[in-house]
């Protein structure tokens, strides 16, 4: 864990990113953990009926990684007191999504930062967008 | 198809059980082929297993609402974590419809959501949703 200097934190700077391959097989471990198995996640002929390029990552397995990405980055889950996104375009199995994001504003008083976050897909696609994060800062 | 009529029902969701061990397994799927960050801790986004499925489980299998489940995209997310929710313990859930919209022959479902630590009134998650069915009223 590459945690920044809460302490010296100023607006501007840049989330670590994170890039992860979606493979079928993870998204079968999240439909299993989460208990969301609808066929547009797991099953690629369905998938492929509805019109889509293939099956779908659930758009709260992309949001978990952005979480994982901002809370890598802030040294602990624990510092993420909020996180909200738009579920743009679908993460279909196979891609990659690529989480970056930048300090917008750095609150001494409550002790926060709050960061713009976005995903990105190996397709150039941005997946997650209108993506905001607040994180505790320790101190 | 949801309307404005239902702009206030409730979903009640007691009891939920912070299980320790399928929060790992979705700490395991979200990482994916990374090492999991903090073996052991509740990944923020497990919201979805004890805070969003058992309350908006309710609202899909609504006849009175009627959601197209075929149709129904996640659109947004939002999720405020006051405080860090643990293995063991329960929580009691609930979501409310606060908006339906018309837009373009879809229907955007507007929901908040809750989960509350009775032991000690904490509450551990607020969230708000925006889900759309597509082939709304008229399509």
């Amino acid at each position: 864990m590459t945690a920044p200097a809460l302490s010296s934190l100023r607006a501007g700077e840049d989330l670590d990113p994170l890039t992860r391959t979606v493979d079928q097989a993870q998204i079968d471990a999240y439909a299993e953990a989460s208990g969301d198995f609808n066929p547009i996640h797991v099953n690629p002929d369905f998938a492929l009926a509805v019109g889509l390029p293939g099956t779908i990552a659930h758009g709260l397995l992309e949001m978990g990684i952005l979480a994982d990405a901002i809370s890598r980055w802030a040294g602990g889950s624990q510092t993420l007191q909020s996180l909200e996104c738009r579920f743009s375009k679908p993460l279909v199995a196979g891609d990659g999504i690529t989480c970056t994001g930048k300090v917008v504003a750095v609150d001494d008083g409550e002790k926060t930062a709050t960061l713009e976050v976005e995903a990105t897909s190996s397709r150039g696609e941005r997946v997650l967008t209108n993506g905001r994060a607040i994180v505790r800062l320790s101190q | 198809m949801p309307d404005q009529s239902h702009v206030g029902r409730r979903y009640s969701a007691p009891g939920q059980v912070i299980d320790g061990q399928r929060a790992a397994q979705m700490a395991a799927a979200i990482a994916g082929s990374d090492p999991v960050a903090e073996p052991g801790a509740v990944p923020p986004t497990f919201a979805a297993v004890y805070c969003l499925a058992p309350t908006l489980g309710q609202l899909f299998g609504d006849p009175e609402v009627g959601i197209n489940l075929a149709g129904l995209i996640h659109g947004e997310q939002t999720f405020e974590w006051p405080v860090p929710v643990r293995p063991g313990d329960v929580v009691d859930s609930t979501a409310e419809i606060v908006s339906v919209e018309e837009k373009r022959g879809m229907t955007f479902v507007g929901l908040t959501v809750e989960s509350i630590r009775p032991a000690d009134g904490a509450v551990v998650c607020r969230g708000r949703d925006l889900m759309i069915i597509r082939g709304g009223a008229g399509s």
